[in-house]
């Protein structure tokens, strides 16, 4: 009796019953228990833990809910287990192959979520990945609360909030949080790792998704409380390509002969907007309003020499 | 896939736990296809099913058993009505392949109506979320032409001369290269390659290169190391010692440092080696008065500070 068998044993038995079973006759129905009473237990604990790590749901239950005292069992109830079949086609599963090995997510393997929809249909993958993202330590926890539609609570910046979340996004080399935030009472987004406590996780379904989710990526200088301003910037030609890149060509206010642009930004974090123009050195310059031109030559003259 | 360590239970276990509804399913697929789908070798499916025939359920009599059946190259497996269906996803493995799929749907190139595109949004809704909204990967800027010809030189081995701006000298300049490899990194992206002008291995980033001109010479493929994008300090760069105040402590996180030591009355110092000045100047302009060099060229920051004040038409620093 090799611990696979008794593992696929297990899963058998816990699906199949209509009511939660209690350890002493799962150790009985499955074979492969044996030993003292002490490391039998041990070793079913530990199957179970295994089980559960790789997203098992084994469920513990009363064994008759009128009658507490009688003590729990265990289960795995089949709707929580199944995967619901999305129904893809062989090209559809191949394409979605591909992106799997193309793209490499910290923390996530990508072999076995394919397994379960089908396997690799043929066909070869690129080489090396072609991009890698950063993982995130709270990103399947959201991910898990955002496609059950339940509110999670975290702090953030030392302040308590409660979010329904709505999008995740990968942006400027991090990852966000989109969602309605309780406190403010409208729709925020949070930088996961500025999020200083494991999310806590509420009901499922606590809440309805706006039918506009994601909006444009978030900007540094637009991540702020401050009351926003046009902040209007000058790159010279030299950087103006990249410049209108960042930004995007609705952001351009000004095309000049000499090949430079004015950007015309929504400014409500001031320092970021600072921090955007000074990467630029002497090739960009604060044009207005004069508040922030004050802003940045204060900053400059304060520059310690 | 030559050598192969033993599987443990628990990988088999998640194999099986996919593989057999699967298998299930259909009328004696080949076993050949089975161990493509599922990445295993025959040795390894013969091992699992000869111990999933002795499977099933309480009292293990004959008809509470898996049957499996080989027949020449073809496999059967019946009565595993409890497996009928693969263990649903865990949120981490939803998420990877709607990130995995996003991030090769906004690549240049890509039909967003093809099997990409409507595999992802029936993804998404078997996971039950909005395939549009929920997962959004944006990897960054890179002239699209820039970027096909570096991928398409990369394929073929054609060197490249890219006009690239240096970040760390403020100046553009003409590179020829062998392009190795066109990656993308933390939404960066990147191009691995060998370069004539420095005569070694270098990464650039795509997004600094406003040009790339494909030349008709090939290269020949050389091994390379796979470097880190991110700036590795050499032991002969200069040293420099910041004192950041605790607003400004962002900066040991987010460089490569030798060192941070706690000074007392919320100030920190920080131990850097800075090979380009330009580097250096950006980083005390940002800092502004936050930060304060206490050991290197304590002249950098205020020279820089000068000269873009000179800019803006204030030429006299007050003191």
């Amino acid at each position: 009796m090799t611990r696979l068998e008794r593992l696929i044993n297990l899963v058998a038995a816990l699906l199949e019953t209509d009511r939660p079973i209690p350890r002493a006759e799962l150790q009985q129905r499955v074979p492969g228990y044996e030993g003292s009473a002490p490391s039998v237990r041990r070793a079913f604990e530990r199957d179970k833990d295994a089980l559960r790590n790789m997203g098992v749901p084994i469920t513990v239950e009363p064994l008759d809910p009128a009658v507490p005292e009688m003590g729990e069992g265990y289960r795995i109830r089949r709707e929580q287990y199944e995967l619901a079949d999305p129904g893809l086609e062989t090209d559809e599963l191949a394409a979605l192959h591909l992106a799997a090995s193309a793209v490499r997510l910290e923390g996530a393997g990508g072999q076995e979520a394919l397994w379960k929809l089908g396997g690799a249909p043929g066909g070869e993958g690129p080489d090396g990945p072609l991009a890698a993202l950063p993982g995130g330590e709270h990103l399947p926890t959201l991910f898990a609360a955002m496609s059950e539609r339940r509110t999670v609570s975290f702090t953030y910046r030392g302040v308590e909030r409660s979010v329904d979340p709505f999008w995740l996004t990968f942006a400027n080399g991090r990852w966000y949080l989109g969602g309605n935030d309780h406190l403010r009472g409208e729709e925020r987004r949070f930088r996961l790792d500025r999020i200083e406590t494991p999310p806590a996780v509420g009901e499922p379904g606590a809440f309805d998704r706006p039918a506009l989710g994601r909006r444009a990526s978030p900007q540094p200088w637009r991540l702020g409380d401050e009351e926003e301003v046009e902040g209007l910037l000058l790159v010279d030609a030299h950087q103006a390509d990249w410049a209108v890149a960042q930004v995007g060509e609705a952001s351009v206010r000004e095309s000049r002969p000499d090949g430079a642009v004015v950007l015309a930004l929504p400014v409500s974090n001031r320092e970021a907007f600072r921090s955007f123009a000074l990467g630029f050195l002497d090739h960009a310059e604060i044009l207005g309003p004069p508040a922030l031109r004050r802003d940045v030559l204060d900053w400059l003259e304060a520059v310690p020499g | 896939m030559t050598t192969r360590r033993r599987a443990s239970a628990e990988e088999s276990l998640r194999r099986l736990l996919a593989l057999v509804p699967w298998v299930a399913g259909r009328d004696g697929p080949r076993v050949e296809e089975v161990c493509a789908r599922f990445g295993c070798t025959e040795a390894e499916l013969m091992e699992d099913l000869e111990l999933l025939f002795m499977c099933g359920l309480y009292p293990f009599t004959p008809d509470t058993l898996v049957e499996v059946t080989m027949e020449e190259d073809r496999v059967w497996i019946r009565y595993a009505n409890f497996f009928s269906r693969p263990l649903r996803l865990t949120p981490a493995e939803g998420l990877f392949l709607l990130a995995a799929g996003t991030t090769l749907l906004a690549l240049p190139g890509t039909d967003s109506e093809g099997p990409l595109g409507t595999g992802l949004a029936k993804l998404a809704a078997a996971l039950g979320v909005s395939p549009e909204e929920a997962v959004g990967v944006e990897l960054g800027h890179a002239p699209p032409e820039v970027l096909a010809t570096l991928q398409r030189a990369a394929a073929d081995h054609k060197q490249v001369v890219i006009d690239y701006y240096s970040y760390g000298r403020d100046g553009w300049g003409r590179r020829t290269i062998d392009p190795h490899r066109v990656f993308n990194a933390t939404g960066q992206w990147y191009v691995d390659a060998w370069c004539h002008d420095a005569v070694g291995e270098r990464v650039f980033r795509i997004d600094r290169m406003r040009a790339a001109e494909l030349l008709d010479i090939t290269f020949d493929p050389r091994p390379i190391n796979g470097t880190t994008p991110t700036y590795s300090p050499r032991p002969h760069d200069p040293v420099v010692v910041l004192e950041l105040d605790d607003q400004s402590r962002w900066v040991a996180e987010q460089y490569p440092n030798e060192g941070v030591e706690h000074v007392g009355s919320g100030k920190w110092r920080v131990r850097l080696r800075v090979s380009e000045r330009a580097w250096l100047e950006r980083l005390l302009l940002r800092l502004g008065p936050r930060a304060r060099v206490v050991d290197g060229d304590a002249s950098v920051g205020a020279a820089a500070a000068e000269r873009v004040l000179a800019r803006y038409g204030v030429s006299v620093r007050s003191q």
